[in-house]
């Protein structure tokens, strides 16, 4: 039996446990955040609306505006939350996922690409959430949404789709061997 | 100088990656395919109007329409969100089974209930689609009765199993 062969774990590069470990991290800080600094978020987010009224199509009337406004804050909320709850599970999954990766792919190549893949789509997709939630201020909740979906969920997204796919196909290849 | 820690069978590493995996897609489907979504549940329900209780009244029909439309979108939410956290559970669980669980009677118990715990999300999935087929309520109940409550079930059995196992190895 070769030590690939050999029922024990194998474990990833040290950068991908610090990536990962990083993105908890960073979903942990961003969880402390949002319920620390609610107030002065939202006040952030609301001032940078009311400093652009024709990205969000504000006309000046109270009761028209103020639920335009709200609409937008829940949307600039939830990307923060969804931040913070897919940092926390992309870390996790990359922790896994590579150590799967690092464990049973033989080739040096195939197994640094498909770590790196997803390693790097982990890491990234839930950044999309953060950059969706930042810029509603500036661009209005449809264009945020276009930019965070082509800038970072859908190369990372993908990225990190087609890497675990890799890896299942690698897996269930090993089994029928075996 | 630590020892190195031994890993479950492949098919429990194989049954997490594809639930991770499922999970993951489910999610991009859902962002990607929004409106076909939506548009396929409205014509399974259109299809199966005895099965949802059309009177033939516009108004009721469309408010029972949107919530039976909304309940199997819930449905793949919920797979989503539960294959990619039960997929991790059974990928760390399992991964403890092979680590400090003695006997191997005793592990392969603990992996065919946590394994079977770990095909849980697909109940979400033929919770969406029996809402569509068979209305709401019958919908529910066939996927909570027959197939959540029973893998849920499992996955929780293999998890006390797992802890019974912890804690008998601590005395």
């Amino acid at each position: 039996m070769t030590e690939v062969d050999s029922p024990t774990w194998r474990v990833p590069p040290r950068w991908v446990l610090l990536v990962a470990v990083l993105s908890i991290v960073a979903a942990e800080v961003g969880g402390g955040s949002m319920a620390r600094f609610k107030v002065e978020l939202t006040r952030w987010a609301r001032d940078g609306m009311l400093a652009r009224p024709s990205v969000h199509g504000l006309v000046g009337v109270r009761d028209v505006d103020e639920r335009i406004l709200d609409e937008a804050l829940v949307k600039f909320d939830a990307g923060l939350r969804l931040f913070h709850m897919h940092a926390e599970g992309m870390g996790l999954v990359i922790i896994a996922t590579t150590m799967v990766a690092a464990t049973v792919i033989r080739q040096d190549a195939a197994r640094r690409a498909i770590i790196a893949l997803l390693t790097t789509g982990g890491a990234g997709y839930p950044l999309g959430y953060l950059v969706w939630s930042a810029l509603i201020p500036s661009y209005g909740l449809e264009r945020s949404k276009t930019i965070a979906e082509w800038l970072v969920w859908v190369p990372f997204g993908t990225a990190t789709i087609v890497a675990l796919w890799c890896l299942v196909g690698v897996v269930a290849w090993r089994m029928i061997k075996s | 100088m630590s020892a190195p820690v031994r890993r479950p069978p492949l098919a429990v590493v194989l049954v997490a990656l594809v639930m991770l995996a499922l999970g993951e897609t489910a999610g991009a489907v859902m962002s990607r395919l929004k409106p076909e979504i939506q548009r396929y549940a409205g014509a399974r329900v259109a299809a199966n109007p005895a099965a949802h209780g059309f009177t033939g009244s516009a108004e009721y029909d469309d408010t029972v329409r949107d919530r039976a439309i909304f309940t199997a979108e819930a449905g793949l939410s919920f797979f989503h969100l539960h294959g990619e956290g039960v997929g991790l559970v059974l990928f760390f669980a399992g991964a403890l089974v092979a680590a400090v669980v003695p006997g191997r009677r005793m592990r392969a118990l603990l992996y065919v209930l946590l394994v079977l715990g770990g095909l849980f999300p697909v109940g979400y999935l033929v919770y969406g689609a029996a809402v569509l087929e068979l209305g709401r309520d019958a919908g529910i109940e066939l996927a909570e009765r027959w197939i959540l409550a029973p893998l849920g079930i499992s996955a929780i059995a293999g998890l006390a199993g797992l802890w019974l196992a912890l804690a008998r190895r601590r005395t």
